[in-house]
């Protein structure tokens, strides 16, 4: 019976305080500015919680009974060349926050009483800091805009607001700092209605194409502690955790447009993609002597550019989409997922929006764009369209676009066949590296291997690395049982120690300016070397007689040929 | 043990009890009985008569001040899901001085009168910068509004639920935060005292 009582009072007891004890609320949480708040800014004796905010009575004509005057001042707007909404000067909640989180006025200054509540550590203002957003909203994500159908169509990445879940909310259509921000709750720091981890937020109403299969949207990599710690902004430590922010943040970024963390582009991929986070060290690549140098130019690089590329620049972002990149491996000359989703050029000279073949993404700026890199050597029949080099109806040129015209080519090393495809970025690639791709290379221009084009070079392995990789060295320096073995490359290769590049262009050569008579076997000779013959029919001319043989019009090495014959 | 138990229930008492000491009209900012233009020196009549009160709103008790006939701009917001009208009950009656529209000595059938409320306590007849009152909270407004407590089985801190102690009828009104006669002795009439802001956090879940 006395159990029965005991209990009975206890029961009681917690029953009642359990009304009185607080979860997550505004209570424990930053926003209680009342001495017996937790944060580090507090009034110094005011009790009232509520009171910095709202007022029974006599409030402001802004809802929900607004205890404050409204900032009254013009702020600087998000604006960027790839937005869709128009977001216009704060109103509806977000005016409400601002009048605090602005810096403009006073946290004390209260319409319900005359004198400012007294704030201890003498603060007045929001402190500087990342709670404290100034006047100036364009490094903030936009605010204070229509978000209806109509903008999720036009936009084509975000959600139809009618299918977004219920913690998101917009007032009366339009999206304001409480549609991400729940200022009495701070269950997900900081007031976050959804937790961002795996950047769950920002993914319900942005649903970027690809996002689901990205790898920054699923590699577990962590940072190794060297270099900048690239999530000092978050609270997360590996890159699916921290999803968006690997790269974007929210408020203050220092990238305005597109709220990226850096401004300058490169930056934002670089603080990863040098050995700390992600596995291969690109930093390290890109600065090595022949780069595509992203630090160049910055801010010159425009989403959506018109292609060709016109204003010569290159940033990361001109090669690889970070939305949609995953390490899905491919073979030539298929794209592979490193490079998947970025705009190109077909090979007839045609924008695409998202490449099929690797090539497509060179021929953006390697191709029909003016101001672009011109080879270093001067050739015969000179082109620096490489989109005009690789065309299937020339009568050369490297397998790119497709397989070769030359159905006989005895030097090719197994697995490459006379239809094998290869690469651009097969020859072009960093030196010395584990990661892929022409970032840089110690090796003129931007090559994978060595590869000498000095005459009077002696043959070894390592001066024609690169050819060698695919061509057999054997095969084709030292081997004497055909005519043409014995009597062209050994010959010159060896004897006369002439480098690869002095007969042969290692792209190739476009159907308007040579033919299959004169310019098979990527034949295009570097006239520093080669001079036209000299005596009777004197010219500069390679004649392709056949399999094996054919007949040189040219002067080299003290040597005239007029013609000499295979 | 029954010490213990006496103890227990002693403390939760008082803990809890908000009303700890019994306060009273008299000299209260509703105590009129000195103002000028109270000519009875009376206190009470000037709202109440025991004898021909009007009772023309309802539920008055032994109303004895002219009504207010003024119509009100009512609160509303995008985040409210209460549904207020035209003020009503008992809260007609406190608007019957504090719309600063009726003059304050028009009591016991006298007209004419010629003090008006000013200044704080002249709520006007704009209530749309006050707290909404004259609406239905019961259990479900509190399901759909996610931020209010079931006042069926909240605590008011009064000793009851927050229908019990603080709703007439199920509905909010003035005097579901302030006690007319004074009964606590809190600060601007309060029924609790605002420290803290416990009054608002007693109804509001945040």
């Amino acid at each position: 019976m006395k159990m029965i009582k005991l209990c009975k009072y206890i029961y009681i007891f917690l029953l009642l305080t359990y009304s009185l004890t607080y979860g997550q609320t505004v209570v424990n949480s930053a926003h209680n500015l009342s001495v017996s708040g937790p944060g580090s800014i507090s009034a110094s004796s005011e009790t009232e919680i509520c009171i910095f905010c709202h007022t029974p009575h006599n409030s402001s004509p802004r809802t929900p009974l607004w205890n404050r005057d409204d900032p009254g001042v013009t702020y600087t707007l998000y604006s960027s060349s790839t937005i869709q909404a128009e977001p216009g000067q704060p109103d509806g909640a977000s005016i409400l926050c601002l009048s605090c989180h602005d810096g403009t006025i006073a946290l004390g200054s209260v319409l319900s009483r005359t004198e400012a509540i007294d704030f201890s550590a003498g603060i007045s203002m929001m402190p500087a800091g990342r709670s404290n957003l100034s006047t100036d909203l364009s490094d903030d994500h936009p605010i204070s805009f229509i978000y209806n159908s109509g903008l999720a169509a036009s936009d084509g990445e975000l959600k139809d607001p009618a299918s977004i879940s219920g913690p998101i909310h917009l007032e009366n259509e339009r999206l304001q700092c409480t549609a991400c921000h729940d200022p009495h709750k701070n269950d997900y720091q900081p007031f976050l209605r959804v937790t961002n981890q795996y950047s769950d937020l920002c993914l319900e109403c942005h649903q970027k194409d690809g996002w689901e299969n990205a790898s920054h949207k699923l590699s577990a990599a962590t940072w190794n502690g060297s270099g900048t710690n690239p999530w000092s902004h978050t609270s997360f430590s590996t890159v699916n955790e921290n999803g968006c922010e690997n790269c974007h943040r929210p408020h203050s970024a220092n990238g305005n447009q597109r709220l990226t963390n850096y401004l300058f582009e490169q930056d934002n991929c670089l603080d990863c993609h040098n050995g700390a986070v992600a596995e291969k060290n690109i930093l390290a690549d890109l600065g090595k002597v022949w780069k595509h140098n992203l630090w160049a130019t910055d801010q010159v690089h425009e989403p959506g550019e018109s292609l060709p590329v016109q204003n010569k620049h290159v940033e990361c972002i001109d090669c690889h989409n970070p939305h949609k990149a995953t390490d899905q491996t491919a073979t030539a000359p298929y794209a592979s997922g490193k490079i998947s989703g970025v705009p190109g050029i077909d090979s007839d000279g045609n924008p695409v929006n998202t490449i099929q073949y690797e090539y497509e993404l060179c021929y953006k700026c390697h191709a029909d764009s003016p101001d672009k890199p011109e080879s270093g050597i001067s050739r015969d029949i000179m082109q620096s369209n490489t989109r005009l080099e690789y065309d299937l109806s020339n009568p050369s040129f490297h397998p790119v676009e497709g397989p070769g015209t030359n159905s006989d080519v005895p030097s090719l090393i197994s697995p490459y066949t006379k239809s094998s495809v290869i690469y651009c970025s097969d020859c072009h690639a960093s030196n010395n590296s584990d990661a892929d791709g022409p970032h840089g290379s110690a090796n003129y221009p931007l090559l994978k291997y060595n590869y000498e084009t000095t005459d009077y070079t002696t043959v070894t392995y390592q001066a024609y690395e690169l050819c060698f990789q695919c061509h057999d060295y054997n095969l084709i320096v030292t081997n004497e049982s055909t005519s043409h073995a014995e009597r062209v490359h050994k010959k010159h290769i060896d004897d006369a120690r002439t480098p690869c590049s002095v007969c042969h262009d290692a792209h190739g050569i476009n159907s308007d300016q040579g033919n299959s008579t004169n310019n098979s076997h990527l034949i295009n000779f570097d006239t520093n070397v080669v001079r036209p013959s000299m005596g009777a029919s004197a010219r500069l001319e390679f004649v392709d007689n056949g399999n094996f043989t054919g007949a040189c019009y040219l002067y080299c090495h003290n040597r005239n040929h007029n013609p000499r014959s295979y | 043990m029954k010490i213990l138990m006496r103890l227990l229930s002693f403390v939760v008492t008082i803990f809890f009890s908000q009303a700890l000491i019994a306060q009273s009209m008299v000299g209260s900012a509703h105590d009129f009985s000195d103002d000028s233009w109270n000519t009875s020196g009376q206190i009470c009549l000037v709202c109440h008569t025991p004898h021909n009160a009007d009772v023309s709103v309802s539920n008055a008790p032994l109303w004895n001040h002219e009504t207010t006939s003024a119509s009100f701009t009512t609160y509303s917001s995008a985040t409210m899901d209460a549904t207020t009208g035209q003020p009503d009950a008992s809260s007609k009656l406190c608007l019957s001085c504090h719309d600063g529209t009726v003059a304050v000595d028009n009591f016991g059938n006298q007209t004419g009168g010629s003090h008006y409320l000013t200044g704080g306590t002249d709520i006007g007849t704009a209530l749309s910068d006050d707290h909404p009152i004259s609406f239905t909270y019961d259990a479900a407004l509190a399901a759909i509004d996610d931020g209010l407590y079931d006042p069926l089985t909240t605590n008011s801190g009064l000793g009851s639920t927050i229908s019990s102690d603080l709703l007439i009828g199920n509905q909010v009104q003035c005097a579901s935060c302030h006690d007319v006669h004074n009964g606590s002795g809190i600060s601007k009439l309060l029924k609790i005292s605002n420290n803290a802001s416990a009054l608002c956090l007693t109804c509001h879940k945040k």
